[in-house]
């Protein structure tokens, strides 16, 4: 019961990285459809869109992620949906990243300089093809560098889905560590193992940034 | 790395099921288990030696032992699903598993969510902790730091019986209390006879039992009114203990006989 | 659906969410302030200091900016005392705070002062001032005014952060919160509830950021 802490018990932890790359792939991938909508009704022109995504992001940005996690894990029970924590996880990030990476899109759409909109709007072009022919396109190559930032942020936060029982990188070196009992080495190691994923991003997130100060320099 | 495999097979069919699932599912008929050909077991992975990870990350312990022994005498394959010690009755509730065998003690409470089984287990609680702190009795907890697994029996008792100003210090499970005592960050735990005996493997002579708590009988448990499978289960564990099998695998996790209180066929 | 929301039981332990407040109020304040000043100093020493300092404090802030604090405070309870280093549970949660904060602080304070340009400080110089004083009057607190918005935003997320030291028994809201649901099993109730202390949590430090603002730095930004 006991047991050494060896080469099978890293080799779990080491394994259970997927399952962090997993959800922080879904959260991702669901915070950017999310983003872009929040982004768009946040410097859209009707107010009542305007104002029902801030709330949403003051509202995200206002209380911790770990609470956002607890009330979708025993909401969904409430509304039928059952004890999950992968679902409940994966939600409850995915509108966690929705509202974070809305606010940092929203910051490029009105980074890009406004005679963009009123040239294209003054040459006929429908709201959608400004947005997706002339205004996202630019507001994208400011957004590289942030976006790569949020989701180190967003891999860290991972880790809280381990309190709610999904086996991920942390709860892997709970469970090893529980049945070991060394919390140095285990915890140690599962630092090192989120420092090796979470370096390269950082340090290409802080190159991109330079490379477009660079570039955007007169 | 067969887990892993298992894992995802499971989070998938989990997926699908929490679109359709329902926050109570009905009582769980026998024949459906058997016309499935699986029985699906919610059981603890943290709580040894009951539920434990083995090296290959696969469920073990006494609990998964009997588990596969109750499939094999349902006649059907056992899927055994990891649960956390707040999670395995919503588990149960909502349908994602037919049975827990998840030392879940039998306790009045719990007895109105969910239909128990004769005890299958058992353990005793005590008052553990490092060798040299005197605590004779509940008064002398007063000024003392004590830790508990939030919301389990030991809080429950030590709560009950310690006099004002004990320091109780609530953590997540029960091996991050052991884990605060190994650290030396409490030097006192509510701990099961298990955990007792575990901890004593680890650091010989360096704690002592102070006193003993409570006992707790652990039960399997099935939704309310699933009266054919309880009944199953039941008659699986009476033949169980009659022919010494629980004995054996009592004897092979916990290193002692299966205690009286336990071993009666009574419910 | 048929269930319905029972809030008594999150009420009737109204007390309990109070201390656990007061509690994360006062380790977001201490982290606030111990961490400003870690982050001052290692800023200091990353602008200022020699190839050995800069590299140890570029080796602290990377480590803490790219490890969840999750992990950062189970190693400094559980981890430590291996090393002999043992904290209470609330002094090792307030410490985990003032580790992780100080170091995204670190990284704000010091754009903050590169951002001062360099003939201020050769101004310094020339009218005789001390090293010290240009580095209070000159550097720091013109560096610290430009950062404020960053700086404080971060402060609001490291009263977020704290709800996860409940993982290591300390007593904070979030903790409160556990108790109570583990009691009362209304966990949706109580942590609607939470979450919602959170968010008056929330908007009223950055209320009292914006009072201070204005208070403290009343004067234009000259650019």
């Amino acid at each position: 019961m006991i047991r050494p802490f060896g080469f099978d018990e890293a080799l779990f932890i080491v394994w259970a990285i997927q399952w962090t790359l997993a959800l922080s792939a879904i959260a991702f991938a669901g915070g950017s459809v999310g983003g872009l909508i929040i982004a768009l009704l946040r410097v859209s022109r009707a107010r009542l869109p305007r104002y029902l995504a801030l709330g949403y992001v003051r509202l995200f940005q206002g209380t911790p992620l770990l609470m956002q996690l607890f009330l979708v894990y025993f909401g969904l029970n409430i509304f039928g949906a059952g004890i999950n924590p992968w679902v409940a996880a994966s939600l409850a990030l995915t509108l966690h990243a929705s509202a974070f990476l809305g606010e940092i899109w929203r910051g490029c759409i009105q980074a890009v300089p406004s005679g963009q909109s009123e040239a294209s709007w003054a040459l006929g072009l429908g709201y959608v093809d400004r947005m997706k022919s002339v205004v996202l396109p630019q507001a994208a190559k400011i957004a590289v560098a942030p976006t790569v930032g949020f989701l180190v942020q967003l891999i860290k936060g991972t880790s809280l889905a381990s309190i709610i029982g999904f086996v991920e990188l942390t709860r892997a070196g709970q469970i090893i560590n529980n049945a070991t009992f060394v919390p140095f080495e285990v915890f140690g190691l599962v630092a090192i193992l989120y420092f090796v994923i979470c370096w390269p991003l950082s340090l290409l997130a802080r190159w991109m940034e330079r490379r477009f100060a660079v570039a955007t320099q007169r | 790395m067969n887990i892993f495999r298992k894992v995802a097979a499971l989070a998938t069919a989990a997926t699908l099921f929490a679109g359709f699932g329902a926050a109570s599912a009905g009582a769980q008929t026998l024949e459906a288990v058997k016309s499935r050909g699986t029985i699906n077991v919610g059981m603890l992975v943290d709580f040894p030696p009951f539920g434990i990870l083995d090296t290959s990350g696969q469920p073990d312990g006494y609990d998964a032992d009997v588990a596969k022994l109750l499939a094999k005498d349902l006649g059907v394959d056992v899927n055994l699903v990891p649960v956390t010690g707040p999670n395995r009755i919503p588990y149960l509730l909502s349908g994602q598993v037919d049975v827990l065998v998840a030392s879940l003690g039998i306790t009045e409470e719990r007895a109105k969510q969910v239909d128990f089984s004769q005890p299958y287990a058992g353990i005793e609680i005590f008052l553990f902790g490092e060798k040299d702190v005197d605590v004779p009795d509940a008064a002398a907890l007063a000024g003392k730091n004590v830790g508990v697994a939030r919301a389990s029996t030991q809080d429950t008792a030590i709560t009950k019986i310690a006099p004002e100003g004990t320091n109780i210090q609530r953590f997540d499970d029960d091996a991050s209390a052991v884990q605060a005592l190994l650290s030396g960050q409490v030097p006192l735990i509510g701990a099961s006879n298990t955990v007792v005996a575990q901890v004593e493997t680890v650091r010989p002579e360096t704690y002592t039992t102070k006193f003993s708590l409570s006992q707790q009988r652990q039960g399997i448990a099935t939704r309310p009114g699933s009266t054919e499978l309880m009944a199953a289960v039941n008659d699986f564990l009476t033949k169980m203990k009659e022919d010494g099998q629980l004995n054996e695998l009592h004897q092979k996790w916990l290193d002692a006989p299966l205690p009286d209180f336990i071993a009666s066929t009574n419910n | 659906m048929n269930y319905e929301l029972n809030f008594a039981p999150v009420f009737a332990n109204f007390d309990h969410l109070i201390a656990g407040t007061l509690v994360t109020i006062q380790l977001s304040f201490g982290a606030m302030l111990l961490g400003t000043i870690v982050a001052v100093a290692c800023a200091a020493g990353k602008t200022g200091g020699p190839a050995p300092v800069r590299w140890l404090v570029d080796a602290y802030v990377e480590i803490i900016r790219n490890t969840p604090f999750l992990i950062q405070i189970f190693f400094i309870f559980f981890g430590l005392p291996a090393l002999g280093i043992r904290f209470s549970p609330n002094t090792a949660a307030l410490v985990a705070l003032t580790v992780n904060v100080g170091a995204y602080a670190t990284e704000i304070i010091r754009a903050g002062i590169e951002s001062i340009q360099r003939g201020q400080v050769e101004a310094g110089t020339a009218l005789g001032l001390k090293r010290i004083q240009i580095f209070r009057y000159i550097v720091i607190k013109p560096a610290l005014r430009t950062v404020y918005p960053a700086l404080t935003s971060q402060f609001i997320y490291l009263m977020l952060t704290s709800s996860v030291v409940s993982v290591i028994s300390a007593t904070d809201l979030a903790a409160a919160g556990n108790d109570i649901q583990s009691r009362t099993f209304a966990s949706f109730e109580v942590y609607l509830v939470i979450t919602g202390i959170y968010l008056v949590l929330s908007v009223a430090l950055s209320g009292l950021f914006s009072l201070v603002e204005r208070l403290a730095f009343n004067y234009p930004l000259s650019r």
